[in-house]
């Protein structure tokens, strides 16, 4: 009995584990290859049938390549950003640092839906706060449209996730700084380093573990992000800011094909946890360093 | 004994309320969208209804239009739809056909109560040879024209395409002389893809080109007739830029904005534009007139069709109560229910004969000119696929069109022919 104790106490954690996430990843697994479509019910197998819509669909690759641009772009701003502000919080002013740290953190916190709905109405062309400055400045006429262009749009939205994304890598950067040893910076010194080689040379080689998770965490999430891109633009205009889990919803929610939104929401699992797998590689490589 | 009293009181309680479930039929009806004075309205109804017909108790939600198709497809097709539902006549094919909806004709009342509706308002609701609802609203989509800006420019609204075009080009201006354009001549609403579709058919429909072939088997809509339709709005957008720029991310509530603040002159909207302008700017005059029709077919302003969309009540396939929803919806959808329509401003029209012709009917603002527009108005073809079809191919091809990505010959012979396809079910 003694030796069934452990998995028993296990026992409910393991089921619950299982009916959250596998069954319904086994199920999405099961449906990508049925036809499964609300309009026309009663489909049966179809092998690979709705991965070849899927890649046959020029829709697909237009979100695919605007998602790698989303995340890839969207994060990089974002760390540069945060590795920016965390500089200027690692120089210790007391309290106004802390102050400064609670302000920055603030699109971290704010609901991704809150936050798209604030930029859609900064970036609105008649009644926005930012075609206000911009044209009181003289740099943009009055009336410029951001989410109503279709070469502007996706920058819009990459630059929304860059805001949201910064303060988690600030945050990270800071720690990162913080535990890099003194004596580094006071050798370098002593050697006459100027502070543009010690930040090339000391800082941003200690950042490295830390700056790879949070790439690599950032295309994550990015791939994965609905919220934004969905309130900000729903994919338009004219699916110029279509990310790949908004065309999920498309397939399945609009077009009610069950089937290929299944196909493609696992094709977007098998790169994420294929990214997944490069970063727990990263975490173990880092831990032993 | 007294715990054995308080134990028999208790028990008779739990048999009484039994019994009363068992005889008390509850009906689910799910309304969508809708001003606050038409929630208000039905219920009241509703309790009307419930206290006429003892034993039915009705569960009221209201939920948003926006997501309407997604709910009654994740609902309908696990089988736990509501009971009633109010919906587009033209899901009546897609729904219909899939067997979401119960076939309302199978009712031995319903010649009786078919002859209560403006027959081709009832025909809405058919899909081959079951009708799937009552009509509820009546929706004509027209040229709604900021009178103040009209008339300040001293121009009236546009009966002809020339006039349009024109008007809309004297109607966009800088305003207060910093040399950026902050009035526009016309708004289109971009960033709601079928929301899009129904303001852009109304230009083909008036030029006289159809949708789909009668026999619902050939597309249409690139026939050269709608070509012209899809190139006037392109040479507004492209030559006169006197839509909006940024017209392609708005969505009903920006355009309201935008009416309200006098920013924008005019826009393709139905019955419900005056109550959305006059919750934002209340008193703010409109003029309501058909939407233009090309020069050559002035002769035909007065009968050209614009498009027809309709609000209906559905009873689902799978309710329990089949009488007691037909009850519920009739009770919804009479004569005398109808006159609400008439002497409320509830955002929509009056659908039974009865109601239209009232002489009430003719005080009401712009009702004659929607009456009107109904009478010749054509709505969607009753294909499955034309919703989607709208949404998901004639919308991005119309709007690349716009913008100038495509020319509108080439926007519209791709998207007739991904259309076909889908009707042909090869996508």
């Amino acid at each position: 009995m003694r030796r069934y104790t452990p998995y028993m106490l296990l026992a409910p954690a393991l089921l619950f584990t299982m009916f959250i996430l596998v069954y319904p990843v086994a199920q999405n697994l099961v449906n990508s290859f049925r036809d499964v479509n609300l309009v026309r019910p009663g489909g049966g197998w179809t092998g690979l049938l709705n991965y070849r819509h899927v890649f046959g669909d020029a829709v697909f690759w237009l979100a695919f390549r605007n998602t790698a641009l989303y995340a890839v772009i969207g994060t990089s701003l974002a760390l540069l950003i945060g590795l920016g502000l965390a500089l200027v919080l690692d120089v210790n002013t007391g309290k106004m640092s802390s102050v400064a740290a609670g302000l920055y953190s603030i699109p971290w916190v704010v609901s991704p839906v809150v936050a798209g709905f604030a930029w859609k109405w900064l970036l609105n062309d008649h009644f926005g706060i930012l075609n206000y400055w911009l044209s009181s400045a003289g740099i943009v006429r009055n009336g410029t449209s951001w989410l109503g262009n279709p070469h502007t749009a996706l920058a819009c939205v990459m630059i929304a996730r860059a805001w949201q994304f910064y303060p988690f890598a600030m945050v990270m950067f800071l720690a990162g700084l913080q535990s890099i040893p003194a004596e580094q910076y006071e050798a370098a010194s002593v050697d006459g380093a100027t502070a543009l080689r010690k930040f090339f040379h000391i800082t941003i080689p200690n950042l490295r573990p830390v700056s790879s998770v949070l790439l690599l965490l950032g295309v994550i999430w990015s791939f994965n992000d609905f919220n934004m891109v969905f309130v900000m633009t729903r994919g338009g205009p004219i699916n110029a800011s279509m990310v790949l889990p908004v065309l999920v919803r498309e397939f399945s929610f609009v077009h009610f094909d069950l089937g290929k939104g299944s196909a493609l929401s696992i094709l977007i699992f098998t790169l994420l946890v294929t990214l997944s797998f490069l970063y727990l590689r990263v975490l173990a490589r880092r831990e032993r360093a | 004994m007294k715990r054995l009293l308080v134990g028999a009181a208790l028990l008779a309680l739990l048999g009484l309320s039994c019994g009363r479930k068992e005889d008390t039929v509850e009906l689910r009806d799910w309304n969508f969208g809708g001003k606050p004075r038409l929630i208000e309205w039905l219920r009241h109804r509703v309790e009307a209804f419930e206290q006429t017909h003892r034993g039915i108790r009705v569960v009221q939600s209201q939920k948003s239009w926006n997501m309407i198709r997604e709910l009654l497809y994740a609902d309908f097709s696990v089988g736990t739809g509501p009971d009633v539902v109010n919906v587009h006549a033209n899901y009546a094919a897609e729904f219909g056909g899939a067997g979401y909806y119960y076939p309302i004709n199978t009712f031995p009342d319903f010649q009786d109560v078919r002859k209560w509706y403006v027959p081709h308002l009832l025909e809405s609701t058919r899909y081959r040879e079951n009708y799937y609802g009552l009509p509820s609203s009546g929706i004509a989509f027209v040229l709604i024209c900021n009178k103040e800006l009209f008339d300040r420019e001293g121009i009236s609204p546009p009966r002809t395409w020339s006039e349009f075009r024109e008007a809309a080009r004297r109607l966009t201006k800088d305003t207060d002389g910093d040399g950026t354009v902050d009035q526009y001549g016309l708004v289109l609403l971009g960033g709601d893809k079928g929301g899009f579709a129904y303001r852009l058919v109304p230009f083909l429909l008036k030029a006289g080109a159809d949708i789909m072939s009668d026999d619902l088997k050939t597309i249409r809509f690139n026939s050269p007739e709608a070509v012209s339709a899809v190139k006037l709005i392109a040479d507004m957008y492209q030559v006169d830029h006197s839509i909006t720029p940024g017209f392609l991310a708005y969505t009903l509530t920006e355009i309201n904005d935008l009416f309200c603040s006098n920013k924008v002159a005019m826009s393709i909207e139905g019955p419900w534009f005056r109550g959305m302008v006059d919750d934002k700017s209340p008193g703010k005059k409109i003029y309501t007139v058909p939407v233009p029709v090309p020069d050559e077919r002035i002769a035909a302003y007065d009968t050209a069709s614009t498009l027809q969309d309709m609000v209906m009540y559905a009873i689902n396939a799978r309710t329990k109560y089949p009488e007691q929803a037909w009850a519920l919806i009739k009770f919804l959808r009479n004569e005398e229910a109808d006159m609400a329509w008439i002497r409320e401003d509830l955002g929509a029209v009056a659908t039974t004969r009865y109601a239209l012709g009232s002489p009430e009917a003719g005080a009401l603002p712009d009702l004659p000119i929607y009456i009107h527009e109904l009478e010749h108005a054509k709505p969607w073809p009753a294909h499955p696929s034309m919703i989607a079809i709208a949404s998901d191919v004639f919308t991005p091809y119309t709007q690349k069109a716009i913008v100038g990505e495509l020319s509108p010959r080439e926007a519209m012979d791709q998207a007739a022919h991904e259309a076909q396809e889908m009707i042909e079910g090869k996508r």
